[in-house]
């Protein structure tokens, strides 16, 4: 029974609708897949080299025991967000005459064809086969190995188990996050230690083997609380997550834009009240972190801008970038509606730009905390900001005219390549290039400051054009309507 | 009110609408009927200038609705869920279609008061979003958010599917009233032919694209009709 649902399984996949448009999606998927199985496979196979390279005179069994549930920690909220509940793929067996015994093994069976279940293999087999087997023996190794794969199943199962019992996935991510990196924080001030705790017990385990067993019992334990939750739990209702009271809202502050203002009050709720439109503005705030990776002492010292402007450009302009490149298709469920209604185009466009406006001024003043490592920084950041408001904008709402995919978004972001188009794929370049374009010459005659300004002046001056902007995307609008309503209506 | 004049539609060769010449007067209710494909809801989705004709052109007040959009101060329509922005309460989304006409929330709620009946206690502060209501409570919150803007045309795709019969009636005797008082001119498109003859004082057989029968309603329509469909 369970092999003909993982056949039907295998053929939704390939014969879901939108998958003719996105094999190319697909293909940079399974890219990502392959390239995160090699990086692990390398790392597996080099941790003792790594290990004795950046950690020189500690035996490498220590780090490596250490390294053991740090990394299931950071796997357990990695999973949180990414992993997905498969459950509505059961409605239609629902009342067949199958016992619900089948459809709960089903359900747990299907959760395990992850790429967060493989890459563990590769990551920590190879250690133990080549350092702990061999030195150790056999038994040693074989309860390492145990351990680790009853860890894999552990968080694969109490991630599925936490998700069907959230009912706001959000909080617990905040949640998630916020105690792990509490626990790494304690960890980094030595007030408590992961990775001691994590060595006690895999030389725990060296010694004493079968306490290896105390793991597969944990996940045993997991997988059985889970599976009774299923069973009693099994209607779709129950299943996905809500019916607490909905309440009607206003925001007082939008209607003083009048029309527009409406209009955008309307888009900022889609934006709360959709998975989709929410996780990336989650994703959006994580980027905010993205400085810290692009902002280089030495690059600051020498005023080298050009190295540090698709950071700064990237991060003020998140909202431009993760909300524009779906622009349009976001309302391609009731665009029809908009259609027809008493909307002036002119009115649609332009609660567009207020919305784009006000979320990049909101992130720009959030990431005005890397003022603290240099006030250049800030200047940096003004350009930027300017720039994405300026011109991004008008960049991202023309592009938007020729997006002709309708988009799911009841669906999670996360690695979602539904609705995903060329328009996405092109839309960054434009929007990237030109501000290197305009710095480039200025950096090249050593003068970053002044490269700066002109990208600062290009925003503004593009930002005072606004309405002509505003005209030029009404007319394409007005063109391109019927492909665009044909698109969103598949 | 409307004219349509050789108006053509094709989806790779096959025709789908191809109507030559027809004239609706102000006050008329019109039904639309005709088995799956004949056309209707494309016919519609052209009225609405929501797809481009192929060919000809459909005049709304002697404005070809393509080429402007004022016939949308006077016109209403609910053709299918994809109208309605289903993430809003009901509240909301009067609200926000009425301020589309300059009504404010306090005419709102005064106009929704006297749909109470037809409501049926079971669209206002239910504190559901629209996405939540079964398909039959969507329609009703599309097809009153429609008569809530005053149209002088209103247009609606299969009202009366999906609706409970309590509601089927209530809607006909509204349309019917609204026809009298106000002269409001309506399309309505439906596979019952009860309630289209009931109705509607004027009837379009559409057959693949085509007008093929074109009516005014009397008490021999239904006979007409049920010939027509049972051969």
């Amino acid at each position: 029974m369970i092999s003909i649902f993982l056949s039907h399984q295998w053929k939704s996949f390939w014969r879901s609708r939108n998958k003719a448009g996105s094999i190319a999606a697909q293909i940079v998927l399974g890219f990502f897949m392959l390239y995160f199985l090699v990086v692990a496979i390398g790392i597996g196979f080099w941790m003792s080299t790594l290990i004795e390279k950046f950690m020189p005179g500690i035996n490498p069994t220590v780090i490596f025991n250490g390294l053991i549930l740090y990394y299931f920690l950071f796997d357990l909220v990695i999973r949180i967000q990414m992993q997905e509940l498969p459950t509505l793929s059961i409605v239609p067996y629902l009342h067949l005459n199958i016992s619900r015994k089948t459809i709960v093994n089903f359900l747990n069976i299907k959760s395990l064809f992850s790429i967060f279940n493989i890459l563990p293999w590769f990551i920590f087999f190879p250690f133990v086969i080549l350092n702990i087997m061999t030195i150790q023996g056999a038994l040693v190794g074989t309860a390492y190995l145990l351990s680790i794969l009853a860890l894999v199943f552990f968080n694969n199962y109490l991630v599925l188990y936490l998700k069907r019992k959230a009912i706001n996935n959000v909080a617990i991510f905040g949640v998630g996050m916020l105690l792990i990196l509490g626990l790494a924080g304690l960890d980094y001030y030595q007030l408590i230690s992961i990775r001691d705790f994590s060595n006690l017990i895999f030389q725990s385990v060296a010694k004493y083997p079968y306490l290896s067993l105390a793991f597969v019992a944990a996940a045993v334990a997991i997988f059985s609380v889970n599976s009774i939750f299923l069973r009693n739990n099994l209607y779709t209702e129950e299943l996905s997550s809500k019916d607490d009271k909905k309440v009607s809202t206003d925001y007082p502050f939008l209607n003083s834009f009048g029309k527009v203002g409406e209009l955008a009050a309307l888009e900022l709720k889609l934006i709360l009240r959709h998975k989709r439109s929410r996780t990336s503005i989650i994703m959006g705030l994580l980027f905010l972190a993205y400085g810290f990776l692009f902002y280089k002492d030495k690059l600051l010292a020498t005023d080298q801008f050009g190295a540090m402007l698709f950071a700064a450009i990237f991060m003020t302009g998140i909202s431009i970038v993760t909300y524009g490149q779906f622009m349009f298709a976001w309302q391609s469920a009731h665009f029809d509606g908009l259609l027809v209604n008493k909307i002036n185009f002119r009115d649609f466009i332009k609660a567009k730009f207020l919305l784009f406006t006000i979320s990049c001024t909101i992130i720009t003043i959030l990431s005005s905390f890397y003022g603290f490592i240099s006030y250049k920084l800030l200047l940096l950041h003004l350009a930027a900001y300017l720039y994405n408001i300026g011109f991004g904008t008008v960049i991202v709402l023309f592009f938007a005219t020729n997006n002709y995919k309708r988009l799911d978004i009841t669906q999670s972001a996360s690695f979602n390549w539904q609705g995903v188009g060329a328009t996405q794929w092109i839309l960054g370049l434009p929007f990237f290039l030109v501000p290197i374009f305009l710095y480039v010459p200025f950096g090249m005659m050593n003068k970053p400051y002044w490269g700066l300004l002109a990208i600062g002046l290009f925003g503004l001056i593009a930002l005072l054009l606004r309405n002509y902007w505003i005209d030029l995307i009404v007319k394409r609008f007005e063109k391109q309507r019927y492909k665009i309503a044909e698109g969103f209506r598949e | 009110m409307i004219e349509v004049r050789n108006l053509l539609k094709t989806y790779g060769g096959r025709t789908v609408v191809d109507i030559q010449n027809l004239n609706i007067r102000a006050g008329e209710t019109i039904g639309l009927v005709g088995n799956n494909g004949a056309g209707k809801t494309t016919f519609f989705r052209m009225l609405l200038d929501l797809i481009r004709a192929d060919g000809g052109e459909i005049l709304s007040k002697d404005i070809n609705v393509a080429k402007s959009a004022q016939w949308k101060d006077y016109t209403a329509s609910y053709l299918d869920e994809g109208f309605l922005i289903d993430y809003l309460t009901p509240e909301e989304y009067f609200t926000f279609i009425g301020s589309l006409h300059g009504l404010s929330i306090a005419h709102v709620a005064d106009y929704l008061k006297q749909y109470e009946e037809f409501f049926n206690g079971e669209i206002l502060n239910r504190g559901k979003y629209i996405r939540d209501f079964s398909k039959g409570n969507q329609n009703k919150v599309g097809i009153a958010a429609a008569l809530m803007q005053k149209p002088e045309l209103l247009i609606l795709d299969e009202p009366f599917a999906n609706l409970d019969p309590t509601t089927q009636i209530r809607l006909k005797s509204l349309i019917k009233h609204l026809n009298t008082t106000q002269r409001l001119t309506t399309f309505i498109s439906s596979h019952d032919l009860n309630h289209v003859t009931d109705v509607c004082n004027r009837i379009i057989l559409l057959e693949k694209g085509k007008v093929i029968k074109d009516f005014h309603t009397d008490e021999n329509s239904l006979k007409e009709l049920e010939a027509y469909f049972g051969e």
